[in-house]
């Protein structure tokens, strides 16, 4: 017989298994610790629709306690809505205690475990917790104090606590002090982290300043924060046994029928209808859910697998949007031509799913020059992927299509060459990620071939770029030809046959009018092709024209920060009633900018055609 | 172009005609044969893969006028080769073409930025002139064909005109090398030869002869090496016609073998179609590895692994070859045909190498089995 048989809290599992969630090497450490720090500021604003202003340091402060390592300083500042002291200690230092927990919204953050692993290792390197200052708009004073982990009993403890006086109305600075080595460049680097992030994340202004580094600031290229779909009730096919009859327990006393069609999307008269028809006896459905024995529930939920039903509803999901994607793209570097994706929200293994590409090549194409590899950006969320590629559904998806015909090189099966960004966004309430430290997504077949289609429409809007380049270089190489190659033609007959003089005149005069009619016909095909590409230029001209009115919008920055600001500030003091303004206001001012860009539209294409 | 003419007197036509078109302003047009399975024809009585109708037309353009000058300033120096009588391989002339480009700058725009180019231009030439590159005095290495006998005599006559006797009896366990152009060699017996033996695997001809197979028996053998080199089905059809033995060809039994080896040297290649007549030897028969003969002798076989690409490829082949490939089509090449169906139907294979299990204590029987298997007729 076993002895000694002992319970351990969460904390304690976590603690032990920190590998697992992201803190595996030195530098993954940190750059999982920051990711956790910006995913939670991020949320929180949306939540409040408050648009985010961050700003990140991560710097060398000394040596750390495990070998080879430095002491690194992490600290990230939001202007979030804030935390109460009570949630500061739940949010940093207790496991699993999260809002956002199995709920079904597109939030990054889904089960409360990241940040306070990130507390967990920062106690075990460096002994000490997290340093937090948070203050609401209700709070006259800030909150400063150090969050542990009390490891035993999976509780968080605040230690230090004073109160002292900010700058800002609202928001929360997290400064972790760590061991870990930081990597800013490369695939598994800081900075691709943050470009990424802000890629995916228009509305985002985020300065950083990483290690000796000078400081860089990006501007926000949306003043919309996206709204964030309310989840919608499961599906019964996405559902197991054991789900199913917890589920049924938290609609009070009601019967078994109406159990499915309040519990459930897709769940209508309709539905009974056909489940009796598929051979459940009524009387199973007219029962109350209390008197319901696990037999019967076993037969319910059986009977349901076996009808037909409608896919569940693709309302929880976001998009980002074409628009916001083409600006928000201009900030990956010097943009030589783009094209940007945003699908149609669909469901893939039962759950609802939306995905977006966008594709650019850069200008300083020594970047990613022809011989190595596009970049690829993944993000499930809007939260950067950034290990363990080969296995993920969206490197899958990528190496699947066929890039070549659209104008990139690309080995048998694999990621196409060239200075190409390839940013794939997938965005679901429910995204199987491989493992908790959310490095991979699950290739189903269904989701991956989804990623594909949208892949291929990227690419087809990219072909056109270079097909229309590829064309004008065919048509001057063409021309250079009839110069270059006619003389030598004639000559090398006329030395063949060893032809008199005249001939040869007689010949080179009739080559020239031949080639002169080709001449004429590529030339006019040249120009007709450098207007086509031409065309393709204006028409993302004029969506970067709106960008740079966007931008000027961004540069009038105090004026910006007023608006979430007061917006905030309505929907903060009147409390219920409050809230539902606070979306109308918001509503109004997303359409107040639509119509600003409609009136850009308008007035920058004559100036175009001219 | 017509057999016996003379390729100086049909290149200078050409570049004449190519001439008077410019000088008159009009468009030159060029057409030479396509060479592809759909442009092929099979006749059994004409034994070989002919053209058909089919045409490839190269217009002089914008897009065709590098590859036009290419080939005229190529010409010039084959028949500068044809006049002196040397002769390169491509690679050589690949380079010279590069010394002629480096001692005239005006030519600078032809130059070939590698050897792929210079060996398209090379192979348009002939596919226009429908002629094959040996008679541009362009050669390939002589592979294959390494042949044994002592009953043979070979006069070789030479580009200077001076002839040289080769006794194959005088050569001991050395092969006689084929040329590429067996146009030059003339055959005679010294004593009735019974058949000639093509072996694909040149180590199995070896064996064959080291164990004294040209000793005991009144035979030309042969090792192919493999995908027969235009040496090797000269070689053959110079046998064929000039001493009138019968050919048998002794190969693995696989799709490979029977698609790639044995329907070449028998009816030539789609490629080659304009020199299937002197490129292929009609009569030559499929000795073995017949599928009787693994029931038979108790032979070595095993199933086509899915790494082994060559021949997965070959069989995906195979069921395309039934159906389009006018030799396999051709009603009196149904035993072969069988053949074909057999491999895809059981997917295995087996190797020639598989006789020397049938007694691994005799060297010879191998060579007894063949033999036998000529006697009685035991071939398609």
């Amino acid at each position: 017989m076993a002895k000694n048989i002992t319970s351990s809290s969460t904390a304690e599992y976590f603690a032990k298994n920190l590998q697992q969630v992201g803190f595996s090497s030195q530098t993954k450490a940190i750059l999982t610790t920051l990711k956790e720090s910006v995913d939670n500021a991020l949320d929180a604003c949306e939540e409040e629709s408050i648009l985010p202003e961050l700003n990140v340091i991560i710097e060398k402060v000394g040596v750390g306690s495990l070998k080879n390592s430095d002491l690194v300083r992490v600290k990230v500042e939001d202007n979030g809505p804030g935390l109460e002291g009570d949630d500061l200690v739940r949010v940093f230092g207790e496991y699993l205690a999260s809002s956002k927990f199995g709920r079904g919204r597109c939030s990054r953050g889904q089960q409360g475990i990241g940040i306070s692993a990130a507390t967990t290792w920062a106690q075990m390197t460096n002994a000490t917790g997290v340093k937090v200052i948070s203050k609401t708009k209700s709070m006259r004073l800030a909150i400063s104090a150090t969050i542990e982990v009390d490891i035993k009993h999976n509780k968080g403890v605040m230690k230090n606590k004073e109160t002292l006086k900010w700058d800002r109305p609202h928001g929360v600075s997290v400064e972790f002090l760590i061991d870990g080595r930081a990597q800013v460049g490369g695939e598994g680097g800081l900075l691709t982290y943050l470009t990424g992030t802000t890629l995916v994340n228009p509305h985002l202004t985020l300065h950083y300043k990483l290690l000796d580094q000078d400081e860089v600031t990006i501007e926000r290229v949306s003043n919309t924060v996206p709204d964030i779909p309310e989840a919608t009730s499961p599906h019964p096919h996405t559902m197991k046994l054991g789900e199913f009859i917890a589920h049924s327990h938290l609609f009070g006393r009601v019967s078994v029928g109406d159990f499915l069609k309040k519990g459930f999307s897709r769940g209508h008269e309709g539905t009974l209808k056909e489940l009796v028809a598929a051979g459940l006896k009524r009387p199973m459905l007219t029962q109350s859910v209390d008197n319901a024995k696990e037999g019967d529930f076993k037969e319910v939920y059986s009977t349901l697998q076996k009808i037909q039903l409608m896919s569940p509803s693709t309302k929880s999901v976001l998009t980002i949007g074409e628009e916001a994607l083409s600006k928000s793209i201009q900030r990956l570097g010097d943009v030589d031509f783009f094209s940007v994706v945003t699908r149609k929200p669909t469901i893939c293994d039962f759950k609802p799913v939306v995905v977006e590409v966008a594709i650019a090549r850069l200008k300083e194409r020594s970047v990613g020059s022809t011989d190595s590899s596009v970049q690829v950006l993944r993000f499930a969320n809007r939260v950067p992927l950034q290990f363990d590629k080969s296995a993920c559904a969206i490197v899958k998806a990528i190496e699947s299509v066929n890039w070549r015909t659209y104008g990139l090189v690309q080995p048998k099966d694999s990621i196409p060459y060239g200075p190409y960004v390839i940013a794939i966004s997938l965005v679901s309430p429910f995204i199987k990620f491989k493992n908790a430290s959310k490095e991979t997504v699950d290739a189903s077949d269904e989701l991956v071939n989804e990623l594909r289609l949208a892949l291929i429409q990227a690419g087809q809007k990219l072909s056109r770029h270079i097909r229309a380049e590829d064309r004008a270089f065919d048509l001057e190489n063409k021309l250079r030809h009839i110069e270059q190659f006619g003389p030598i033609l004639v000559e090398g007959l006329v030395r063949i046959l060893d032809a008199s003089p005249a001939r040869k005149k007689k010949a080179e005069e009739g080559l020239m009018k031949l080639l002169g009619r080709d001449t004429k016909v590529a030339k006019q095909e040249l120009a007709d092709a450098v207007v086509g590409k031409q065309a393709l230029a204006d028409k993302q001209k004029l969506i970067l024209g709106i960008d740079d009115e966007g931008a000027s919008l961004d540069a009038t920055g105090p004026a910006d920060e007023e608006i979430p600001g007061a917006v905030d500030a309505k929907g903060k003091t009147k409390a219920e009633k409050g809230k539902n303004k606070k979306v109308k206001n918001n509503k109004v001012k997303i359409e107040k900018v639509k119509t600003k860009d409609k009136k850009g539209k308008k007035k920058l294409q004559p100036s175009v055609r001219k | 172009m017509a057999k016996g003419q003379d390729i100086v007197q049909v290149s200078k036509n050409l570049c004449q005609v190519l001439l008077k078109d410019l000088e008159n302003a009009k468009r030159p047009i060029l057409e030479a044969t396509k060479c592809s399975l759909d442009n092929c024809r099979y006749d059994f009585k004409v034994g070989y893969l002919t053209p058909g109708g089919k045409k490839v037309r190269t217009e002089l353009n914008v897009s065709s006028v590098q590859k036009m000058s290419r080939a005229i300033f190529m010409l010039e120096i084959i028949l500068r080769n044809i006049d002196t009588g040397a002769v390169n391989t491509k690679r050589e002339l690949y380079y010279i073409s590069k010394g002629e480009i480096k001692h005239n700058p005006a030519l600078k725009p032809l130059d070939f930025a590698d050897q792929d180019e210079s060996d398209s231009i090379i192979d348009f030439i002939c596919e226009m002139m429908e002629c094959y590159r040996e008679e541009l005095n362009c050669y390939a290495n002589d592979r294959g064909g390494q042949t044994y006998c002592n009953q043979l005599v070979v006069t070789e006559t030479m580009t200077d005109g001076d002839k040289a006797v080769v006794d194959l009896s005088t050569l001991g366990t050395s092969p006689f090398q084929p040329k590429n152009r067996p146009q030059s060699l003339q055959l005679k017996a010294r004593k009735k030869i019974d058949y000639c033996l093509v072996v694909e695997s040149e180590g199995t001809a070896n064996t064959l002869v080291a164990n004294g197979f040209c000793k005991r028996n009144n035979a030309i053998l042969m090792g192919a090496q493999g995908v027969p080199s235009n040496a090797v089905r000269g070689w053959c059809r110079l046998i064929q016609d000039q001493l009138k033995v019968p050919i048998y060809f002794f190969g693995d039994l696989d799709a490979y073998t029977m698609q790639n080896i044995y329907r070449t040297l028998k009816a030539g290649s789609a490629a080659s179609l304009i020199r299937n007549s002197d490129f292929s030897a009609p009569e030559v028969r499929f000795l073995g590895v017949l599928p009787a003969d693994i029931k038979k002798y108790d032979l070595n076989d095993y199933p086509v692994r899915e790494n082994d690409i060559q021949e997965v490829r070959a069989l995906k082949k195979a069921d395309d070859a039934l159906k389009n490939d006018p030799f396999f089509k051709d009603k009196r090449n149904k035993d072969v045909a069988e053949i074909l169906k057999w491999l895809l139907k059981n997917k295995r294979r087996c190797e020639q190498q598989a006789f020397f299990t049938v007694n691994p204590r005799d060297p010879i029987m191998p060579e007894k089995i063949l033999v036998e298997k000529i006697k009685r007729g035991d071939y398609v």
